[in-house]
């Protein structure tokens, strides 16, 4: 380059710039090569892979119980919604039927999950937009109101290991459904404060609008799932199109964008925790005072008839799938899990391009992606 | 720290005044800047529902101190790569501009380093220099993140010079000096923030432009650039960006208090003592601190380009209203009133300036909601179970 | 700028407020019952031997493979103290290694190991990585001490 100085002085480069992994809006060890033309993304590399651990194979090795750990170790930020993924896969090849009293606290449980997630999403979003951390310290201290019940209720705070196949672990606490309602408190003055200080902000509102924005057309093809997919106007969810569990019992809203960028997706979810706030308190209502938590003739040593089986259930960040192929005995043949983060981040390069670096962050923040879930 | 240079003690050598009194400043306000932090982080944690420092004494009291000898002890770095002339100077560059401002600053009535005629001017010229070190941070670091974040640095100190400058001319047009004492001193009755608040208002949004705090950090922003122009300096070099950086605060911050809050003068008159218009300063400076540290806590960062439109396209149109109003009110001789009155409208109109900016491009629809109805029949309810439980500290 | 002014009224609000951080090394949070620290081995305090019989079934559920369990001939039994026949020679648990998945617990017929639901079980932090291996007296040390949380289920 020295020697050609002479000639190359008017020339104008690209700026490839490396972003990650230690990166800190990169939210956990992803990598992407920026190839900037001033401010301006041209090009967007993402590297993943970085998490690695074999969690596919690894439980190929697990029987069906020891297998519901990795799950929570996949999906770190929806624990629930991972195992219950995972167990619903083992039942339907097992064809148990769930006792009504283990369904509605799965909902119950997985749906605060999803408040937890949603909350972290806030909080982190807020700081990839630059609000000094306060967006964080608002959604983590409600956050920790739900962790702090799931403690209580299943014994950690991360990785719960508490839905079994057939039915859940072991009973709830005796005053869970006065618990609940105490988190729901907290839960709702969290929402409250987020909204005043995030949706109305209109630096907020100029940094996320018209930003990263997808069609439906593009979102589908694409394979993106859950708040990514409803913000770019596709009224697609697992809960309302094909309801598993006991989600036929309630009745609810699904906020679906009219835009598809950035923006769109926050106010997407900060509706969806709403929602779960409703679902909560129906499923509170509804839920069986006493009753078996474990399915009836559950054999003692789980093993599953020969065949395959999909299970697919909402997750915060979209559809969490699990792929089960048995070929009898207590472990899985083959299991590939379908993971939200995964499929919405491949989005990534063609919501860059023509983006400034800035939004860059944005927009991967807004992916909401968990790199344990991406890398597997 | 101004006894030095005050008429107490009488040296003649204006030259020798200045520079005992810059040194002793210096050190004061080192020392100032430390427990600026402190305060930063107390309140801000208050704003965060956390309690801030807490572990060297009293209320972390200790706290900068403790800061201050890691900064010191800790290894200086420099890349292997880097300019050696440019990243060394850089620290220079910024450190001693921020400094400078000072020379000029009349604390009391009769407390300053040295009286300029045109000391608005000086600081104004002073405060300007700063973009350099920036640009030579960010070129001599040789990293990409810091060459980003030096052309930010520059872009947006030369753009945001612009209306704060506007807006001090404004102010300049009403009392017809340029000096900053004159003008405290022609606040005696009223300060200029009830006649010129456009100007006061552009004022304030520039200083945090030109300090570099949020929500005009991009330079150094840390979820983009991680750090900016900071990112290669470590130790004692990055905590001397730090400490002008503050300096820089304080600078804008006593800048405000005095030309348009009144400094000492208002409202107890020139003839108080030192001591309480000392206090007057620094509770009128700590008015802007306090607004620095609640923006800081509340508002996301703008984009580049959102950041120079808003200069350009608002900030310097406005500012111009401002000085066009003024002559206009000077020409024909109206009623102070008339400055107030255009310059309110002027201010409704910088309120209403955010929301013009979003506003631009396809209206925004609101979220759709699609209804999900219950299907299957539920399970017997169970025994009603209090709904309404309360909680303690969940209250509001 | 009505909406900035919104998050900063939000945001002063806040300052009233409690502030939620723990003083945590001086103040310990009380952690409920249920609480999964690490897995434990209990001690039977009558007969003054380990409830662990060292069959293995923890060893061979655990997901992770961090116990190593020997079985020895019980003295105490030749003697008639004890109903067990054969008890515990020597027990390894890497700490490191253990996902306090709660499956050993679940496996074990003998109500022998147990959760650690106190907070010697969090606090744990050592130099070395070999440290975090625990051996049979360690393991044993809580609960022979008599400083299990009645809450511990087995």
């Amino acid at each position: 380059m020295v020697t050609e100085q002479h000639d190359r002085s008017l020339e104008v480069v690209d700026i490839p710039i490396n972003m990650g992994p230690q990166h800190p809006s990169t939210h956990g060890v992803f990598r992407m090569v920026l190839v900037l033309d001033g401010e301006v993304c041209k090009d967007v590399i993402p590297h993943i892979g970085y998490m690695h651990r074999g969690g596919e194979k690894l439980m190929e090795a697990m029987d069906f119980r020891q297998g519901i750990g990795y799950c929570d170790r996949t999906e770190y930020l929806a624990q629930f919604s991972a195992e219950l993924g995972y167990v619903m896969a083992v039942e339907r090849l097992m064809e148990l039927e769930i006792p009504d009293r283990a369904e509605y606290i799965r909902v119950i449980l997985t749906e605060l999950n999803r408040l937890s997630s949603h909350f972290m999403f806030m909080g982190a979003f807020g700081i990839d937009a630059g609000v000094f951390a306060t967006s964080f310290t608002y959604a983590f201290p409600q956050r920790e109101y739900i962790q702090e019940l799931f403690e209580e209720v299943t014994g950690d705070r991360l990785m719960y290991a508490y839905f079994r196949v057939g039915g859940l672990a072991w009973e709830v606490t005796d005053n869970f459904v006065q618990r609940v309602h105490e988190v729901l408190v907290h839960t709702r003055q969290g929402l409250r404060d987020l909204d005043e200080l995030l949706t109305k902000n209109e630096i907020f509102m100029v940094r996320c609008q018209g930003i990263g924005a997808f069609t439906a057309d593009q979102a589908i093809a694409y394979g993106l799932s859950g708040p990514m997919l409803r913000a770019s106007g596709v009224p697609w969810d697992l809960r309302k199109d094909d309801p598993y569990s006991v989600y036929d019992r309630f009745t609810f809203e699904i906020p679906v964008g009219n835009h598809g960028d950035v923006y769109d997706r926050y106010l997407v979810r900060l509706e969806e925790m709403r929602q779960s706030v409703n679902i909560i308190e129906q499923a509170l209502e509804q839920l069986p005072a006493e009753g078996p938590i474990v399915a009836e003739k559950l054999p003692r040593r789980l093993r599953t008839p020969p065949g395959e089986v999909y299970s697919k259930v909402e997750a915060p960040r979209g559809e969490w799938g699990v792929y089960l192929v048995s070929k009898g005995g207590d472990k899985p043949y083959r299991l590939k899990m379908r993971s939200p983060s995964f499929c919405n981040l491949s989005a990534l390069r063609e919501m860059c391009i023509g983006q400034f670096m800035a939004d860059a962050v944005m927009i991967l923040g807004s992916m909401d992606i968990v790199l344990c879930d991406v890398d597997r | 720290m101004m006894l030095l240079a005050a008429p107490a003690i009488n040296i003649d050598n204006a030259f020798l005044s200045g520079i005992l009194g810059l040194i002793a400043f210096t050190l004061v306000m080192t020392v100032g800047v430390m427990y600026a932090t402190w305060y930063e982080r107390k309140i801000v944690a208050r704003m965060q529902y956390r309690l801030g420092p807490t572990r060297t004494g009293p209320f972390g009291l200790l706290q900068p101190i403790a800061d201050t000898f890691k900064l010191l002890t800790k290894e200086d770095l420099r890349p292997a790569t880097a300019d050696f002339i440019a990243f060394e100077a850089a620290v220079f560059a910024i450190f001693i501009p921020a400094l400078m401002v000072f020379v000029a600053v009349p604390f009391t009535a009769d407390w300053y380093i040295s009286a300029i005629p045109m000391s608005l001017l000086y600081i104004l010229a002073v405060s300007g220099l700063s973009f350099i070190g920036f640009l030579l941070a960010g070129w001599g670091s040789d990293n990409k993140y810091a060459l980003l974040g030096g052309m930010r640095a520059a872009a947006q100190l030369i753009s945001y010079e612009i209306p704060m400058i506007l807006a001090l001319v404004a102010v300049v047009m009403v009392t017809s000096t340029l000096d900053v004492y004159q003008m405290i001193l022609y606040q005696d009755t009223v300060p200029l923030i009830v006649w010129q608040p456009l100007a006061f208002g552009i004022f304030l949004i520039a200083s945090v432009a030109e300090v570099e705090r949020p929500p005009f950090d991009i330079p150094t922003g840390e979820s983009e650039v991680a750090g900016g122009v900071f990112i290669e300096y470590s130790g004692i070099r990055w905590s001397m960006f730090q400490l002008s950086s503050y300096v820089n605060m304080y600078a804008f911050a006593l800048l405000g208090a005095f030309v348009f809050l009144g400094g000492w003068e208002w409202p107890f008159g020139t003839d108080i003592g030192w001591g309480y218009q000392l206090l007057l300063t620094m509770v009128k400076m700590s008015f802007f601190i306090f607004f620095y540290l609640l923006i800081r806590a509340t508002v996301p960062r703008l984009r580049v380009d959102q950041l120079m439109s808003y200069a350009w396209k608002v900030l310097i149109p406005l500012s111009l209203y401002q000085i066009v109003t003024n002559g206009f009110v000077i020409v024909y001789d109206l009623p102070d009133v008339a400055f107030l009155l255009f310059s309110g409208l002027g201010v409704a109109a910088l309120v209403y300036s955010a929301a013009f900016i979003v506003k631009r491009g396809e209206p925004r629809r609101p979220l759709t909601m699609v209804p999900v109805r219950a299907t299957a029949k539920a399970a017997p309810p169970a025994p009603a179970v209090a709904a309404d439980v309360v909680v303690e500290g969940a209250a509001t | 700028m009505i909406g900035i002014l919104r998050s900063l009224t939000q945001v002063v609000r806040v300052i009233g407020r409690k502030p939620v951080t723990i003083q945590y090394p001086e103040v310990h949070r009380e952690i409920p019952n249920r609480d999964r620290a690490f897995p434990i081995l209990l001690w039977d305090a009558p007969i003054d031997e380990p409830y662990c019989t060292g069959c293995h079934a923890c060893e061979r559920a655990c997901p992770v493979e961090c116990m190593t369990v020997v079985m020895k001939d019980n003295p105490k039994h030749a003697t008639g103290e004890s109903k067990r026949r054969k008890i515990i020679d020597e027990f390894w648990i890497d700490y490191g290694r253990c996902m306090r998945c709660n499956i050993c617990v679940e496996v074990c017929n003998f109500e022998a190991i147990g959760m650690n639901n106190t907070w010697a079980g969090h606090e744990l932090s050592r130099y070395d990585r070999k440290e975090l291996v625990m051996d049979l007296d360690m393991l044993m040390s809580q609960s022979k001490a008599g400083k299990v949380d009645p809450g511990l289920r087995a």
